[in-house]
């Protein structure tokens, strides 16, 4: 425990002679506490004040400030997207598995991947956990030459996702947001797609009708090597 | 062939089972590149053609999408 942490929250009466220890805690603002459980004790016991509505405390475990709101704590001003795993990539690699970033804390997640390089312009594709079936998707992108050419194609029942992402030779660039990858039942996922290399902006889309539950995923691009880079994985807020 | 593979922050190389998983995704996704390669060469061609019959260029666009 820190400095500031307390184990109990006191409640005085009147005609009270307060100690410096008294003082000490009502000075440390917002309640401090250990973690979750210090915080549940700290609260309506012999001495202690009632947990009411209104009522702040800071766990050391998280670093964060809840509030009650007479039924449960929330955390105030959580973000909406919150870090869970940066993962730079390797020299040389042609697969980079990022593993235990998806869990019951969130449902939906956000995974981006900046920097580095591909050693020959390629696709950045997705697999989840150790499936290799089930994957459905669309990439709809224009060759931005002349004539501008629409052009689309879709994975039936594939192996992997094909196109999350585009591994450049200047960049590697996924931003994919992904749904429901922890619970068991389909993961679907929307990914731009900046093909740099042949001019072809476009979007990617689909699911992996695979009803199972997901803690990890692995990145590869089509052919080649990546090198540099982080991997991101955010999770979105459920509430 | 060989490959690094990397999983969190440990890079090793890809058992036999791995390289054969990464080869076969290689390969699937090869083959929907020569597809979608196919699709582009043949729309290019139609567009040439369309245009051989005197279609303008947003006619041939409002056919075939551009």
């Amino acid at each position: 425990m820190g400095a500031n942490a307390t184990t109990s929250v006191p409640s005085y009466v009147a005609g009270e002679v307060l100690t410096a220890a008294d003082l000490n805690v009502t000075n440390s603002g917002i309640p401090v506490f250990a973690d979750s459980t210090a915080r549940t004790n700290g609260f309506g016991g012999t001495g202690e004040k009632t947990l009411a509505e209104g009522q702040y405390a800071y766990l050391e475990d998280d670093n964060k400030t809840y509030v009650y709101d007479g039924a449960a704590w929330k955390e105030v001003g959580g973000a909406g997207l919150v870090l869970i795993s940066s993962t730079t990539i390797g020299s040389a690699v042609s697969s980079v598995t990022v593993s235990n970033c998806f869990s019951s804390t969130y449902d939906h997640y956000k995974i981006t991947v900046n920097g580095g390089a591909g050693s020959t312009p390629e696709n950045l594709q997705m697999q989840l956990g150790a499936s290799t079936t089930g994957y459905y998707d669309m990439i709809s992108y224009i060759n931005t030459g002349t004539p501008a050419t629409p052009l689309s194609t879709g994975t039936n029942n594939g192996s992997i996702w094909a196109r999350v992402g585009a591994a450049m030779t200047s960049n590697i660039m996924a931003d994919i947001d992904l749904g429901s990858p922890n619970l068991a039942k389909p993961t679907y996922f929307r990914a731009t797609y900046p093909y740099i290399a042949s001019n072809f902006p476009g979007v990617a889309a689909g699911y992996h009708n695979v009803s199972t539950a997901y803690t990890g995923f692995t990145l590869s691009p089509g052919s080649g090597t990546l090198t540099g880079g982080v991997i991101r994985v955010y999770g979105y807020q459920n509430s | 062939m060989s490959y690094k593979i990397q999983i969190d922050d440990t890079i090793r190389e890809a058992t036999s089972d791995e390289a054969a998983r990464i080869e076969a995704q290689r390969a699937e996704a090869a083959a929907q590149a020569a597809a979608l390669d196919a699709k582009a060469a043949a729309l290019v061609s139609a567009r040439q053609k369309l245009a051989a019959l005197g279609l303008s260029e947003a006619e041939v666009a409002a056919l075939l999408g551009g």
